[in-house]
């Protein structure tokens, strides 16, 4: 485990590769999350951010590269594993809550299961945890006969079960009507203040740029981006939000070049960055146009979107 | 006006003109319907009653009845069978009571044919036995009536009634086998069909369900022999396997294997059941979204793990009917011993009727025999309706 001047390192990248038959899912990540980090991921779909996280607990394995969770080495030994999946908890797009059983026993059923906790002793943690996600008069409900965001929020009870010290949240409110996003959010918000290392793929830009630490931007397998969000988004005036966007966006600065990567993005935090909203739309526009993703920026990505996919994309 | 109908209301007569005017009369093509239905069953009526059908002697049943209940199987060992067919009645009114509910034209039909099955059986020196067994049952029924009330009480009693029925089977072939019991190949009549189904159901179930995961892995060859097995057994009919069971095994058998044609055939009989079980289950195993076994995988719960608690039940779930349906298939497929010359329950009926006594008394030893099969197997069907609604309440 490496220890840095942020913190200790738990989650290592390097180089990490996916393929699906032709297509290149991920293009060599590289990346790092400190301990209590929470990091934001952005991206088109098909983009391989989704790809990325599920890399993490090995619900995808990566071709090439290396990750290291926590020290121990994601490889095709089961009792890593089994170590790391019972790390890292997951929260998906679709809850995949288990339907046959109650809601107390999918929020039990893991640490029965896996950590051997009596039943009543797993129960009780069940409940305490439904708790504090807001639901406990629903512990013996079926996931049917709940709202999507009261079930979205079991399922973060039964990730947070396995008492894991990482977090992956797949799009966990895309699934979900608004007004019940807010109950979602407001759990996770809740997690990332507790400490909690979360990495989340989302769109609700307000939430994103409350908790982040940092922000990934992938873009067709690879991070385009990386920085803090004051670096990435307008700071928002108290009063009205999008007014503010409205306002950055007519004062945009084209010549500025919003790629901040690394090292600073942790100290970037302090220093307040004013990046228009328009600046990182300009970020995204070269890697999606054949032209510019040929011209420059990034050689190694114009030799590798040879490939079919790449190339039906464009049309 | 609001008087009169109250009053026509109170009047059987006019009640059921009202009825009749709205469900069988109600629209023209109601009516012409009707009117062919009604006219469909006076005819067969009539042709039945021409043809004497109803001229009914059932005394070729009654002294018969130890044929077709139990066929060959010695008189002397008969106390045997006792122990097992008690508790079999006792934990099956149980059952039926903690899990099911039957409406009252259920208890209608089933109890109708049930009494009349135990009325010609049931005769003589037996009878008390058959009807305290009987009454055992309904007893058991309504204990499990009473016991469902509290949610607690009946879990306990479903882990009670859970053991029961996985203790039926070995306790009964030990009591009728064990210390100079009856060998397979002497048991007869219904009895044997009832062996035969139940255990060709206890070993070919999980058989199925193991057979359909080997055949869902991802290991080449373990799903290589399932799949060998599955097809190559499903490729033959029940009756083929049931011949080369009972003629051509014998012949390469070693000695020690070689004890029972029955046994014999009960393998195959378990190996058939298991191979479409198999199928079944796998349908199951594919209408599982992979987001749950991911989210299981999520979770930290390793294959078995995943298998057991996440995808069987709720694969098994799915296929409830089509289970259901292949056991009920099976109960009556247990008949075709019959052309293996075993005295089954057909067998025994064929016997009867070749009786010279009761010539031309077919038609009442095989509506009884017809009678006995319907009403297992409309039992069972009932208690598939009411488990597939019981386990629904988590389905999405």
């Amino acid at each position: 485990m490496n220890a840095t001047d942020d913190g200790t390192v738990i989650i290592q990248c390097e180089q990490v590769e996916k393929w699906f038959g032709d297509f290149q899912a991920l293009k060599g990540i590289t990346t790092s999350v400190v301990e209590g980090e929470v990091v934001v991921i952005f991206g088109p779909s098909g983009s391989g951010k989704s790809t990325f996280i599920r890399t993490i607990n090995r619900l995808e394995e990566h071709d090439a590269g290396r990750i290291i969770v926590d020290g121990v080495e994601l490889n095709d030994d089961l009792r890593n594993l089994e170590r790391v999946r019972s790390e890292v908890g997951m929260v998906f797009q679709q809850f995949n809550l288990f339907p046959h059983l109650s809601v107390l026993r999918n929020v039990a059923l893991g640490p029965q299961k896996v950590r051997h906790m009596s039943r009543p002793k797993a129960e009780a943690l069940a409940n305490e945890l439904l708790e504090r996600v807001g639901i406990p008069e629903q512990a013996d409900k079926f996931p049917s006969q709940l709202s999507g965001g009261q079930q979205q929020r079991v399922a973060i009870a039964r990730a947070l079960a396995m008492r894991p010290k990482i977090m992956l949240f797949d799009e966990p409110t895309s699934a979900l009507d608004p007004e019940m996003i807010k109950e979602v959010l407001d759990v996770m918000r809740e997690l990332a203040q507790s400490g909690m290392t979360m990495l989340v793929i989302t769109h609700e830009m307000g939430f994103a740029r409350e908790v982040a630490d940092r922000f990934l931007f992938f873009d067709e397998g690879e991070i385009v981006e990386e920085g803090t969000p004051e670096h990435f988004l307008p700071t928002r005036e108290k009063s009205a939000p999008s007014a503010s966007s409205r306002r950055s966006s007519s004062e945009r600065v084209p010549g500025d070049n919003p790629l901040h990567t690394g090292s600073d993005s942790k100290s970037g935090k302090s220093v307040r960055h004013r990046v228009r909203l328009e600046a990182l739309r300009f970020a995204r526009r070269p890697s999606r146009s054949p032209s510019a993703s040929r011209a420059g920026g990034c050689p190694r990505a114009g030799v590798r979107r040879r490939s079919n996919f790449g190339q039906i994309r464009r049309t | 006006m609001q008087s009169t109908h109250i009053q026509a209301s109170r009047d059987a007569g006019h009640r059921l003109r009202f009825w009749a005017r709205d469900n069988l009369f109600s629209s023209r093509p109601n009516t012409t319907l009707t009117v062919a239905t009604i006219a469909t069953l006076g005819l067969v009526a009539y042709f039945l009653v021409q043809q004497d059908f109803f001229d009914l002697d059932f005394s070729v049943v009654e002294v018969n009845r130890r044929l077709l209940f139990v066929g060959r199987y010695p008189q002397s060992e008969e106390w045997r069978l006792w122990p097992p067919l008690w508790f079999a009645f006792i934990l099956g009114g149980f059952s039926f009571g903690l899990w099911a509910r039957l409406s009252r034209r259920d208890v209608l039909w089933l109890g109708a044919a049930i009494v009349f099955i135990l009325a010609l059986l049931a005769h003589g020196e037996n009878g008390g036995l058959f009807g305290g067994a009987a009454a055992a049952a309904a007893l058991a029924y309504g204990m499990g009536r009473w016991v469902r009330r509290d949610h607690r009480s009946r879990s306990r009693a479903a882990k009670l009634a859970a053991l029961g029925w996985a203790v039926l089977i070995p306790f009964t072939v030990l009591i009728i086998v064990a210390f100079g019991g009856v060998k397979p190949a002497l048991w007869g009549g219904l009895m044997l069909n009832v062996m035969l189904a139940t255990i060709g159901i206890a070993v070919g179930l999980p058989l199925g369900i193991l057979l359909a995961l080997a055949r869902a892995s991802s290991l080449p060859a373990l799903k290589g022999v399932a799949t060998a097995i599955i097809e190559i057994t499903r490729g033959g009919p029940l009756i083929a396997w049931l011949f080369i069971a009972r003629f051509v095994l014998p012949e390469f058998l070693p000695d020690a294997l070689n004890t029972d044609v029955i046994v014999n055939a009960l393998v195959i009989v378990s190996l058939f059941t298991g191979a479409y079980v198999a199928e079944i289950v796998r349908g199951g195993l594919q209408s599982i979204p992979p987001g749950q076994i991911e989210a299981a995988h999520a979770v930290g719960l390793g294959t078995v793990n995943t298998t057991v608690f996440i995808v069987l039940p709720q694969a098994l779930r799915a296929v409830i009917p089509a289970l259901v349906s292949q056991i009920i298939s099976l109960w009556k497929d247990t008949t075709l011993f019959s052309i293996l010359n075993f005295t089954d329950a057909l067998g025994g009926a064929q016997a009867a009727i070749a009786q010279a006594d009761f010539i031309g008394r077919q038609k009442e030893v095989l509506l009884f025999i017809a009678l006995a099969f319907w009403s297992v197997a409309f039992a069972m069907s009932r208690l598939s309706q009411r488990l597939e609604r019981a386990l629904g309440i988590g389905v999405r």
